[in-house]
């Protein structure tokens, strides 16, 4: 009996620290949001509640519909390349333990290694590549196009700048679970005779289902986010083609200082986002 | 060792003398978002105040201009975290004023500091008033004018008998000048920004609608017509034709012009310095003339702004009056020193300092000065000015009819589906 009281009290002592932050930094800012959202608000100031006005001017704003329009673009371009070519990195990485295991690290460092870099740094390298006269992919490509100015490009070419720097977090996911299969089923499928793609198939491939669906339920959540590498790279343009929905949250609130509407399109976006990841997660769970 | 103690002990002492004479001196903190040939000017005659006098030290900060300046300028000063002092565009003071971010100077504080508004150009003056009061002490007024080529614009057959750029009137003669220089010459006849998310165009629209006597809003609607599409297609021609490089943005479209690879330039006259040093350096190997933007329509409106010096109001941090006072000791003294912003292209607001001889005489200053007479300045409204809310939308739309990306009237009906919003808004208080 006491032994299960000092339980509980530790177990609170442990989580307290978390609820306190999560309080602090989540669920009161979420609140205030909700209720900004209400009111007519420039930067600090609350003017007036007015109900669901904003949400009424949110629905018939084609800005907002295309912000979103660019974010699913942006997702659609993202997410399911980053998954499989984690996973792909993941086995390259994981073939080569058996064999090398030194060639094995150095390919997991060079494909870990840009997502440490802070996001300036790596669009200063994407920008540098790509400049018209003097960027290298340019030059390879022998043309002078301007990619962060051409309407077809320009999303596609922030999508692979963000593939690259962050695909190597996925990776390290998945060779996680790789390392997590147990060798016997390999040894058993062996002595049954299975070989090459038939192993990947039967048993590695069930064997990471729940890793995929992580990897992919986390990255379709962090590419809806998307801000920083469309803001800094492009600013959004040419004309708001690329401006994804925290980018037009971002001026609303900030350059023309309408914190009420801003909320809005902040808590429109949180309910889809978390309806999407939910509806992707359901289904995944259901198909396996 | 015995050395080392002497000089840990001589160094001390210096670090006393130091602070004790530093005790009363007021130390203002500024924040500017003048950069380049502009930024270096300030710092001179920042330098020159400091060194001036003993009792107030201007420590200056300067900040990526445009709407970044301008956020951090707002969110700073109502968090009462801003600077004592700051540079602002004239064009945003009914936006900063109106929302609360300045605060006023009265006429005594001016008086003690040795200034009144009559000093000041009237015109500049006028705009540095919101609601009846004076949120700010103007220093320039800067224009958008024509650069040319005597070179190239000599070998196409438009300079005169002294040299001199022969009067252009109405858009197809710009237009003809234009390809007489792309013909004679080869190169390109007008250099000007033009990439996505630049100001050029919204600057040059501005003046040509203008030079129409059409307002961009007027009544809380889009009141320029049909003449919007027409002027924007008119400019954006001189792309599709070739005669201008489209998807150049700004630092590619100057060093276009001063590498001597364009017969014209639209830009502010922020470029003067550049060529002075560089014609001084002997980098820029051609000689250049510099005109008031032409007449393409009507009359020769030119758009322009004007930098001033302002207070930010800082919320729960009042200034205290010995403050003020050194801020303004330090105005008065840019004010009447503006003869070094003047050669910075600009033209100064300070009336001993602009109506002075030395000023009129100024070269290349003088050969624009009439461009002063018929300049045109934002409308009054909160969403309007440099980097403000309505030009950060028409930087987006207005490019891309240059690029041939959008029709001009694709263009303009998503600038106006986008401002729409801002126009039906009230002024937001801060």
């Amino acid at each position: 009996m006491r032994g299960r009281r000092a339980e509980t009290l530790s177990a609170t002592l442990l989580l307290l620290p978390f609820m306190a932050a999560f309080i602090l930094f989540f669920l009161l800012p979420a609140l205030q949001t909700l209720y900004l959202s209400l009111t007519e608000s420039s930067l600090t100031r609350t003017s007036e509640f007015v109900g669901l006005a904003n949400y009424a001017t949110l629905i018939q704003d084609p800005s907002f519909w295309s912000s979103l329009g660019n974010t699913f673009y942006f997702s659609l371009l993202t997410v399911i390349p980053l998954t499989a070519l984690g996973l792909v990195m993941a086995l390259l990485v994981d073939h080569f333990a058996a064999r090398h295991a030194g060639a094995s690290a150095w390919l997991q460092g060079a494909f870990f290694l840009p997502y440490v870099l802070p996001i300036s740094v790596m669009t200063l390298i994407a920008d540098w590549m790509l400049q018209p006269s003097s960027g290298i992919v340019n030059h390879l490509l022998g043309m002078q196009r301007a990619w962060f100015s051409d309407v077809r490009w320009a999303m596609p070419v922030v999508a692979i700048a963000t593939i690259w720097w962050t695909v190597g977090f996925n990776m390290l996911m998945f060779i996680a679970g790789l390392r997590n299969i147990p060798r016997e089923q390999y040894e058993a499928a062996a002595l049954d005779g299975a070989r090459g793609f038939a192993v990947f198939r039967h048993i590695t491939w069930p064997a990471l289902m729940p890793v995929t669906i992580t990897a992919l339920v986390l990255q379709l959540i962090a590419s809806l986010k998307v801000f920083g590498q469309t803001y800094i790279m492009t600013t959004g343009g040419p004309f708001n083609t690329t401006r994804v929905t925290l980018h037009y949250m971002y001026e609303t609130a900030f350059t023309q200082s309408d914190a009420g509407y801003a909320a809005a399109v902040a808590m429109a976006f949180m309910f889809i986002v978390v309806a999407l990841g939910l509806l992707q997660a359901l289904l995944l769970k259901k198909r396996k | 060792m015995r050395a080392g103690r002497w000089a840990t002990a001589a160094l001390a002492l210096l670090l006393l003398c130091g602070s004790a004479a530093r005790a009363d001196v007021q130390v203002v903190q500024m924040w500017t978002l003048v950069s380049g040939g502009d930024g270096a000017r300030l710092r001179a005659l920042v330098d020159g105040f400091n060194a001036s006098q003993g009792e107030v030290r201007v420590e200056s900060t300067t900040l990526k201009w445009g709407e970044p300046f301008y956020t951090k300028l707002i969110t700073a000063t109502v968090a009462g975290a801003g600077p004592d002092l700051a540079t602002i565009h004239l064009s945003r003071l009914p936006n900063l004023a109106g929302g609360g971010v300045l605060r006023p100077v009265t006429d005594a504080e001016l008086a003690a500091a040795g200034l009144r508004g009559a000093d000041f150009l009237p015109r500049q003056w006028a705009r540095s008033q919101y609601a009846g009061r004076a949120y700010a002490v103007p220093l320039d007024m800067h224009p958008l004018v024509l650069y040319y080529n005597k070179d190239l614009a000599g070998q196409a057959g438009l300079l005169d008998a002294s040299g001199r750029l022969k009067t252009i009137t109405g858009m197809p003669a710009m237009t003809e000048a234009l390809r007489a220089v792309k013909e004679k010459t080869g190169k390109a006849g007008l250099a000007m920004e033009a990439a996505q998310s630049t100001y050029a165009i919204w600057r040059l629209w501005l003046s040509l609608l203008a030079q129409q006597g059409l307002p961009v809003v007027a009544n809380g609607q889009f009141a320029y017509g049909a003449a919007g599409e027409t002027t924007l297609a008119a400019i954006a021609h001189w792309f599709q034709a070739g005669y201008a490089t489209a998807g150049q943005d700004y630092p590619a479209s100057t060093s276009q012009f001063m590498a001597g690879n364009a017969g014209f330039m639209i830009n502010g006259v922020w470029e003067v310095p550049e060529l002075v040093r560089g014609t001084k350096a002997g980098t820029i190997r051609f000689r250049y003339g510099i005109a008031p933007l032409p007449q393409l329509y009507g009359n020769a409106s030119t758009w322009a702004d004007s930098h001033g010096f302002a207070i930010p109001a800082n919320e729960g941090r009042p200034m205290t009056p010995e403050k003020t006072r050194a801020v303004l000791k330090f105005i008065a003294y840019v004010s009447t020193h503006s003869f070094g912003w003047a050669e910075g292209g600009h033209i100064p607001a300070y009336r001993p300092v602009a109506e002075s001889a030395a000023a009129r005489a100024l070269m290349p200053n003088a050969e624009y000065a009439a461009a002063a007479a018929s300049v045109v300045y934002d409308p009054p409204g909160w969403y309007m000015g440099a980097a403000g809310p309505l030009e950060a939308i028409a930087s987006k739309f207005l490019p891309a009819p240059l690029a041939g990306q959008l029709t001009p009237a694709d263009a303009l009906r998503r600038f106006e589906s986008e401002a729409q919003r801002l126009l039906k808004k009230r002024p937001p208080r801060y």
